[in-house]
């Protein structure tokens, strides 16, 4: 359908869109990749009155590794990150789930800041996040703050952004050397959202265990969650199968899915037993690999 | 990888069985055709459709005064606008009417909303923003109330009613000797309940079509649809003569079933009639997933009862159908459903007892297999599972009692055309070949095979006709015109090969219009998968007519006998190579007054209506037969099914064109993996919860593997040059062959459909109890 | 409402619009080019019916505002081909059957199109994956693989 009409604007600089996004208050949405506003705008479910284009701000589509981080631009592309282009090749890890977003189209254009703005619950980079404990940067009326990931997620399609504020960065820790990662989705159909996803992070110590392992799983809540008690359960322990299986079965306590039109809450957690056990796996035997 | 018979036949045909490309698909592939929506006419409105959010309401009052005030909006109009609000779905496109099966729907809904997403009011505006802006400033005022949502509630005496004549729409009883002696007396009895779901079309192109009245005050709607016949139906609403409404039909990007009914043709034709000016109207896809009926959710209960060796000796079959809030087709599908339920087996003892029932929930109608398409995943299931129970291999067991030629289905009918339900079974499971390893220890992989009985064209008293016209040009060249919708599956190149084939030209020479029910003779409903079967002999009766004519003119120029002589190339020969160019033969018919065109009606085989419970005879036609075999692995930790490989065997009569045949089988086969693996609207308490493309989950390419077709032609089809309707017939069999598969890597059975992961898991014991 | 003027190029021809800020490549291509080769399929970008090349990568038209157009370089099918000749890509999906209700066709060939400029050797799983995101409902994409798969290492389709 035809959406709502709106005012339009495309500012030349940061400062110009605060500025618009202060003026126009709750009635002005910002305009990234599109790839999850304008669905909203054309079915006339989202009716903003601004609607502020982010796209000439071409400081936000850039990646730069800083002090062990990438940092990357808030407006880099899915299609960036799946194919490691430049410094984005340093985290594989955001190669393997960004794969996994959507099709081949929606990869063109959405973005990075734009999926974690959004906040879907089942999304794979909002996981990712929270699995390597980036931090999301802000800028806003009052200037430029950082929110670590797991403070950044708040509620379905909710997160820490105050009003008038950007995410315009996200900072992700370069993995160690000795580092692996996997991410596990499980969809109805290809390209779908997964029903639940989980990605694991691990690294090894030179004896071969486990000194860091992080897992984070989407579409089990209203945001996507770690899993303190199978990290905690694992950390110093050799990662042999029968360690990951046994504390991969907690993974169905540390989570509160509801059940919806897609997967009941009892299939969730079954799921999130499971892939998190396989992503565990998988991202022991890529650290093992070295 | 695909692959035919040859067909039993001594004629050696130039034309026909040739995989020729369609010539729709070369403009297809430049984007030149038109579809409905890309049309424009000068002045064009746009028309918007405002629809009740409740499945149960009594309507108040409506106040248009604002909508009708905003700058821009032409009309906007409620029920009381309608000239007669009533429109009646009989059998779409036919001219004899079928008491029972008489349907009425109001057009805008007028005191009494009875599903979400009925059509209360309509806009036509300058912009389709402004329509949209218009209808949402229409105010209604609703009282919702309470609606019933479950066909079997809706059965109870106490029950909400629907509609005032209660809520038993239809009952169909078939009965064959005494099945509840038999099932006592058999060795072996599988008892069990299937459910399957509601469904959407899911064309890629959802509905739209544009409105004008013409320099002769013709109303044209130009409309995807699969029946131009509803100029009638438009007529009527709006108090026209029938002869002053003209449809008109464009290439269809997807029918199955969903344009069968009426969609936007009567809206365009009030806005276009009260406004004087063109409308166009076009469905947004999440209002098309509201809106437009669905496939016919069954609850099944079979007790298929049989000896120790595998001989069926009775099938009881109880189902209940929902016909959501309107009936539109929901009695013929249930007859469908009726007549086929036994499956394509020789059972002695048969009681069938159908009912289909008022809901509030979202109205079913026509879909591809219509009724008889959901019945073959109770009966190809029970076949299974009595296999296992016996112990003996599935395959003889379907071979042992297959039904052949000579047979009679329990309603009575002689099958007097080759069935091959043996040889389909037989080949569909050989050409899977040699098992494939599971591809890790988590995984399993099973084998299923499921065979189908499909009618193929209408119910024999519905006296089913179709007619075709065939002409040639002063310069010889071929025009065919006839009432023909083409959705998308070859229907106008068909027709393009039939003719050329008797004219002995090349279809590339042949023009064909279809679809335009001012202009070409009415052809019936692109359904029932009929159009092969009667346009094609519509096309095949003109077109020797017409060779006939032309050669009794040739064969005066020649000094002939016309039965030695040959059209063939442009020119009619002698057998010594004398010849006469077409265009001298034109000439010489316009010198005689002899007519260079035919226009043929092709009357199908009618009947008398049968008593079903009586056993009375001839229901349909004729019947295609088919069998699929899945190979498909089973992930035993998630119930993740993936089909390995898909083989679809069917017995088409005679391949038109093979090309064709084989897209549709692997297309229909497609559709029928989605309806068992992954499709399904989900409907809570009459609100539809599947308004979202991303949320109704057709298959990508991703998830089905390379479906294999087999065609087999044993030319004993009714249609020309023994052809047998294929449209249907492949969409039925695959829910039942991975369910099949399933149990055999697994051991666990899914009686509900999609077989969804999570159900898989939960049958196998991961989610607890 | 922001009216804007758009200058993009279509097919390789300079278009300058004038339209509503608010209103979708889509609908501009259509309602205002009358470049109807284009469809709408469910305005979501789930279907790919819309599929448009922007600056050669396939994108959903029926997700970008019409404003992001400024400055691009937009190809539909009908730059394919020229004069009444068939591209070999079309050529292959009407020779191959690939084509039943032709709807998903025109952005399933623009998807083919940039697969086999980028990867002009495609297997057929790597086809299948390409196509993904192009809904078909009628031909059971079998076709549709066997039409791409037949120009593979054909050196057909180029940049």
């Amino acid at each position: 359908m035809p959406a709502v009409p709106f005012d339009y604007y495309a500012p030349a600089s940061l400062a110009e869109a605060l500025a618009l996004m202060r003026e126009h208050g709750e009635d002005a949405k910002p305009l990234a990749g599109g790839q999850s506003l304008v669905p909203m705008l054309t079915l006339r479910l989202a009716r903003p009155t601004a609607v502020i284009d982010l796209n000439s701000l071409t400081e936000l589509r850039t990646a730069r590794r800083e002090d062990g981080m990438l940092r990357i631009g808030a407006l880099v592309p899915h299609r960036a990150l799946e194919r490691g282009e430049g410094v984005l090749a340093g985290c594989p890890l955001l190669q393997e789930a960004a794969a996994l977003i959507g099709n081949a189209r929606v990869r063109a254009l959405g973005t990075i800041g734009g999926s974690l703005a959004h906040a879907d619950p089942a999304a794979e980079l909002p996981a990712v996040a929270q699995a390597l404990e980036g931090t999301v940067v802000l800028r806003g009326p009052e200037g430029e703050r950082a929110v670590a990931a797991r403070d950044f997620f708040v509620d379905v399609l909710t997160t820490a952004l105050r009003p008038g504020e950007l995410v315009v960065e996200v900072c992700l820790p370069i993995p160690a050397p000795r580092a692996g990662h996997a991410v596990e989705e499980f969809s109805r159909r290809a390209g779908d959202f997964g029903i639940v996803t989980a990605v694991a992070v691990v690294e090894l110590s030179p004896a071969g265990d486990l000194t860091r392992v992080r897992v984070a799983l989407g579409g089990v809540g209203t945001t996507p969650r770690r899993l303190p008690k199978v990290e905690a359960a694992l950390t110093g322990m050799r990662p042999d199968g029968r360690a990951l299986r046994d504390a991969s079965e907690g993974a169905g306590d540390e989570i509160e899915p509801e059940s919806d039109a897609h997967a009941s809450a009892a299939y969730r957690r079954h799921l999130a037993r499971v892939l998190t056990r396989r992503a565990l796996g998988r991202a022991v035997d890529m650290a093992q690999r070295g | 990888m695909a692959s035919r018979t040859a067909p039993p036949t001594t004629e050696r045909l130039r034309v026909v069985g040739r995989p020729l490309s369609r010539h729709d698909a070369v403009d297809k592939v430049q984007a030149r055709t038109l579809y409905a929506a890309d049309w424009q006419m000068p002045g064009m409105l746009y028309g918007a459709v405002l629809r009740a959010p409740y499945p149960s309401a009594r309507i108040r009052g409506v106040e248009t005064a604002a909508a009708a005030a905003l700058p821009g909006v032409a009309a906007v109009l409620v029920a009381r606008d309608v000239p007669r609000n009533t429109l009646w779905t009989d059998v779409p496109g036919q001219t004899s009417e079928v008491g029972p099966l008489r349907a009425r729907i109001q057009v805008l809904a007028e005191e009494v909303v009875r599903y979400q997403g009925e059509a209360v009011a309509l806009v036509a505006a300058e912009t389709p923003e402004t329509a949209q802006r218009a209808a949402e400033l229409i105010a209604v005022d609703y009282e919702p109330r309470p609606g019933i949502f479950d066909p079997e509630a809706a059965l109870r005496p106490d029950a909400a009613r629907v509609h005032d004549q209660g809520n038993l729409l239809a009952h169909w009883e078939i009965r064959r000797g005494d099945v509840e002696a038999a099932l006592r007396s058999a060795d072996a009895v599988v008892e069990q309940t299937y459910r399957c779901q509601f469904v959407d079309h899911a064309y890629l192109e959802p509905e739209a079509g544009v409105a004008w009245i013409d320099s002769d005050g013709v109303l044209v709607i130009r409309v995807s649809t699969q029946v131009i016949e509803h100029f009638r139906d438009v007529a009527e609403v709006l108090g026209l003569p029938q002869n002053r409404v003209r449809v008109v039909g464009p290439y269809v990007g997807g029918g199955f079933g969903g344009k069968e009914d009426v969609t936007v043709e009567v809206f365009l034709g009030l806005l276009a009639w009260r406004t004087q000016r063109p409308v166009k109207m076009t469905w947004s896809r999440q209002e098309s997933l509201l809106a437009r009926p669905k496939r016919h959710p069954f609850i099944m209960r079979y007790r298929t009862g049989a000896t120790r060796d595998g001989r069926l000796v009775a099938q009881a079959v109880e189902l209940l159908a929902d016909s959501g809030a309107y009936a539109y087709l929901s009695a013929l599908v249930l007859m469908y459903a009726a007549v086929t339920a036994a499956g394509p087996y020789r059972v002695p003892h048969v009681a069938v007892d159908a009912r289909v029932a008022y809901t509030n929930n979202p109205p079913t109608s026509a879909m591809r297999g219509f009724g008889a398409m959901q019945m073959v995943f109770g009966y190809e299931s029970q076949m299974d599972q009595l296999a296992r129970r016996l112990g003996l291999d599935p395959v003889e067991l379907r071979l042992r009692n297959a039904l052949e030629k000579g047979d009679d289905l329990p309603v009575g009918q002689r099958l007097d055309t080759h069935v091959a339900v043996a040889e389909t079974v037989r080949r569909a499971w050989e050409e899977l070949g040699p098992h494939r390893p599971a591809s890790s220890s988590r995984h399993r992989v099973g084998r299923g095979l499921a065979c189908n009985i499909q009618p193929y064209g209408r119910i024999v008293w519905l006296r089913d006709w179709a007619s075709a016209w065939v002409g040639f040009e002063m310069d010889g060249s071929v025009v065919v015109r006839t009432g023909v919708p083409d959705v998308g599956g070859g229907q106008a190149s068909a027709l393009c090969q039939i003719a050329a084939e008797v004219l002995g030209t090349d279809p590339a020479q042949v023009s064909i219009h279809i679809a335009d029910s001012a202009l070409t003779p009415l052809a019936g409903t692109t359904t029932a998968t009929r159009q092969l079967y009667m346009s094609g002999n519509a096309v095949l009766k003109a077109a020797s007519a017409l060779r006939q004519q032309i050669l009794e003119v040739a064969a005066q120029l020649l000094e002939t006998p016309s039965s030695r002589l040959e059209m063939r190339d442009g020119a009619v020969t002698a057998g010594d190579a004398r010849r006469v160019a077409l265009p001298a033969v034109m000439k010489e018919c316009a010198r005689l007054g002899v007519a260079r065109s035919h226009l043929a009606v092709y009357h199908a085989p009618a009947g008398e209506p049968v008593d079903l419970e009586r056993g009375g005879g001839r229901v349909f036609p004729d019947y295609t037969f088919g069998a699929h075999a899945v190979e498909v692995e089973v992930d035993t930790e998630t119930g993740a099914v993936r089909v390995l490989r898909h083989v679809a065997c069917h017995d088409v009569g005679r391949a038109i064109n093979p090309e064709s045949v084989e897209g549709q089988i692997q297309g229909g086969a497609v559709m029928g993996l989605g309806y068992g693996l992954m499709e399904e609207v989900v409907v809570d308490r009459g609100v539809n919860l599947s308004t979202m493309f991303a949320a109704y989950l057709i298959p990508t390419s991703l998830d089905v593997p390379d479906v294999e077709p087999l065609i087999l032609e044993s030319g004993e089809g009714k249609g020309p040059f023994g052809a047998r309707g294929i449209g249907e017939p492949p969409i039925a069999p695959p829910a039942a062959a991975v369910a099949n598969a399933i149990e055999d890597a697994v051991g666990v059975r899914v009686t509900e459909l999609p077989i969804t992961p999570e159900r898989v898991a939960r049958a196998l014991g991961l989610l607890g109890p | 409402m922001t009216e804007i003027a758009v200058a993009f190029t279509l097919n390789g021809r300079r278009q300058e619009v004038r339209t509503s800020a608010h209103r979708t490549l889509l609908e501009l291509l259509r309602d205002i080019l009358g470049a109807v080769d284009v469809k709408e399929g469910c305005g979501e970008g789930v279907c790919g019916a819309c599929t448009v090349l922007l600056d050669g990568e396939p994108v959903s038209s029926c997700l970008i505002l019409a404003p992001r157009a400024a400055g691009r370089q937009i190809t539909t099918v009908r730059a394919l081909g020229a004069g009444g000749t068939l591209h070999p890509l079309q050529e292959a999906f009407a020779a191959h059957g690939a084509v039943q209700c032709g709807f998903c066709t025109p952005g399933m060939i623009l998807t083919a199109y940039a697969l086999l400029r980028d990867h002009p050797r495609p297997t057929r799983d790597e086809i299948r994956r390409a196509i993904a995101g192009n809904l078909c409902r009628c031909t059971g994409y079998a076709k549709i693989v066997d039409a791409i798969a037949s120009l593979a290492g054909s050196g057909t389709v180029r940049g």
